[in-house]
């Protein structure tokens, strides 16, 4: 990010805690938006503005590129508009340093944009198309920075495997090999990359205690951010997921959710062994995520099982799963922490025998939040994560972060 | 002493108490009249913006005003107890959506609807956060011990919005939703006369209030708006 985008970054929170500001933050929170008169058409623009600080001890693993410590800026905008009781637009565009933090210099991008028509007057079903975040999982509703109580995502929505989407390996044995190297972000895939804002339809809707999505997307959960927009791999190879969520009480939120779909690249079509096609090689998941809540505390969790079928070597499953708990110890301050697990199986070695496809791993977060206001919060966070394996990439990160809300 | 006697005597304590109370009721002064409220905030919450978010969202309150004395009060009427009020979420909104309470009230806070609230305050007469309860659950309380305002809000539903003006007078009103208010039992006296419907919408007007009178006193907080 340019060096004058970054200053007023800094000068906009340094200026958020500011008690004036928060009353003019409070005014603008209510002004920023364009209403016709019969309030038949009705929009507001709000966003986020994040600054972040990522201190590693070694070249981090997962979703952080860079090999040390950095800075990482962003502005993320909202639009929400209605169009009457029946049609609903929403578009979140970002300038930062890249998708992923410290991926690039600077990068400006629409992350999600999607039409909502919503043919009834509750929400019984709706009908959305446009690039928007996964219905799989109950990560996507708080993963932006505002509402997410760690600064990084779950280790299954971050950690990546050893499997590529672009570049098929010619054995067994090449595929192993990967477990020694370092991570290959611009290559490897997690079992969800992020909240995977895939371009498609979906159906969605909530009954009673039942709320279910459906979609139909071009890209694989797995998929990396440069396969999501619509050009990239157009409609040739369909990915489906969906999740039934089941509230019977307001305290719990169950879910299972399931998505399968060709998760390779169309670039990687000509190393595929003969006679073989994108289609024939799927990422098939399936998940079940459960949250709580009562008075202070909030809990999360998610657990996966994944498989991706690889071209010469087999299908390689894992298991990956989470829990997070939060707690407000005050009305501004909060301390949350996290257990993350990813618990690979095997591939046949080409040697007769089977291996582990990749190196197991733990990892805890531990993480401090204060609200100064209704528009300024900071964070910051500690992870120690840790693979059985001789490789080991930054074991220990500490990031804290700030952000403006309007 | 005799039955008549003593019959006597309670008929004649009847009566001084009933003089008594006239006499007090005619010592009291009444204001009433009618405040040009604002127009409704166009506070829209925007659909769920992911799979999964749930509920229906109630119209919320029309706005009203509140309308209080301001001074220096007898000693009987400052202390009197302050006593207890509530707040409720109905509908994804809160109800009232403006209150007033005298400084030491305490207020609870009942979820009327069938999903979780979580309101939080972060204005400085009072902090708090009640974290997440249901319908069933016995209403949490807050103590409001410090005159200001205080901005209510819901973590879950960022739409909610609600005050509550605790003053540091037993004398005030809300409103009707048409604007007409009326003040009763205040003591005689020189004193200031506000109307409130926001932060940025008070008026106010010096009142001499004579007992057994009723003066009539109208605001337009239309105008009042900075």
């Amino acid at each position: 990010m340019p060096r004058k985008a970054t200053v007023a970054l800094l000068a906009c929170l340094a200026l958020a805690a500011n008690g004036q500001a928060q009353e003019w933050l409070d005014r603008v929170d209510d002004k920023l938006s364009l209403n016709s008169n019969n309030g038949f058409f009705r929009s507001s623009l709000t966003g986020l503005l994040d600054a972040e600080g990522y201190y590693v001890d070694q070249r981090p693993p997962g979703l952080l590129y860079g090999n040390q410590s950095f800075f990482n800026p962003r502005a993320t905008f909202f639009v929400d508009a209605t169009l009457g009781n029946h049609f609903y637009a929403f578009v979140q565009a970002r300038l930062d340093r890249g998708f992923d933090p410290g991926e690039a210099d600077f990068e400006a991008r629409l992350d999600e944009y999607f039409l909502r028509w919503t043919p009834f007057d509750d929400s019984r079903l709706s009908l959305q198309l446009g690039k928007f975040a996964t219905t799989v999982g109950n990560w996507v509703p708080r993963h932006d920075s505002w509402l997410n109580p760690f600064i990084t995502a779950p280790l299954p929505y971050e950690n990546l495997t050893i499997v590529s989407d672009d570049d098929i390996p010619a054995s067994p044995a090449t595929f192993l090999a990967r477990r020694s190297l370092p991570d290959m972000k611009d290559s490897w895939l997690p079992v969800i990359w992020g909240p995977s804002y895939t371009t498609g339809g979906a159906l969605l809707g909530t009954i009673g205690k039942v709320d279910y999505a459906l979609s139909l997307k071009n890209a694989a959960v797995s998929s990396n951010p440069y396969a999501w927009d619509l050009t990239k791999n157009q409609w040739r190879y369909l990915t489906y997921s969906g999740r039934l969520g089941f509230r019977p009480s307001p305290a719990w939120n169950h879910g299972v959710s399931f998505s399968v779909g060709a998760y390779l690249d169309t670039d990687a079509a000509d190393q595929l062994p003969a006679g073989k096609s994108i289609a024939d090689y799927n990422q098939t998941t399936l998940g079940y995520d459960v949250s709580y809540a009562w008075h202070r505390w909030q809990l999360w969790g998610e657990v996966f099982l994944n498989r991706f079928e690889v071209p010469n070597v087999g299908n390689a499953d894992s298991i990956a799963y989470y829990v997070q708990a939060k707690y407000k110890i005050t009305p501004q301050l909060y301390a949350a922490a996290a257990w993350n697990q990813q618990i690979f199986g095997t591939v046949p070695d080409g040697a007769g025998g089977s291996q582990t496809w990749d190196s197991n791993m733990i990892r805890v977060d531990l993480a401090l939040g204060y609200r100064f206001t209704r528009h300024l919060q900071t964070k910051l966070q500690y992870s120690f994560g840790h693979r059985d394996a001789s490789q080991q990439q930054g074991e220990q990160l500490v990031a804290a972060q700030v952000t403006m809300k309007f | 002493m005799e039955m008549s006697e003593r019959n006597a005597l309670c008929a004649g304590l009847l009566a001084a108490l009933i003089l008594f109370g006239a006499g007090a009721a005619l010592g009291q002064a009444v204001i009433e009249g009618k405040v040009t409220l604002p127009d409704p905030e166009k506070v829209v919450a925007a659909p769920p913006r992911y799979a999964g978010q749930v509920g229906e969202i109630a119209p919320a309150d029309p706005p009203v005003a509140v309308v209080y004395l301001e001074g220096t009060f007898p000693a009987s009427a400052t202390n009197s107890p302050s006593g207890s009020s509530k707040v409720l979420q109905e509908g994804m909104q809160f109800r009232p959506a403006l209150l007033p309470i005298r400084v030491g009230t305490e207020v609870s806070f009942p979820n009327g609807d069938e999903v979780y609230h979580n309101v939080f305050s972060y204005s400085k007469p009072k902090r708090f956060d009640l974290g997440r309860y249901r319908k069933e659950d016995k209403p949490a309380t807050q103590l409001f011990d410090r005159a200001g305002v205080v901005k209510l809000y819901c973590e879950i539903h960022q739409h909610m919005r609600g005050v509550i003006l605790v003053l540091d007078t037993p004398y005030f009103t809300r409103t009707q939703t048409n604007g007409v208010y009326r003040l009763e039992n205040l003591p005689p006296g020189h004193y200031v006369l506000k109307a409130w419907a926001d932060e940025k919408r008070i008026a106010e007007n010096p009142v001499e209030l004579v007992a057994g009178q009723t003066l009539h006193v109208d605001f337009d907080l239309k105008k009042a708006a900075h």
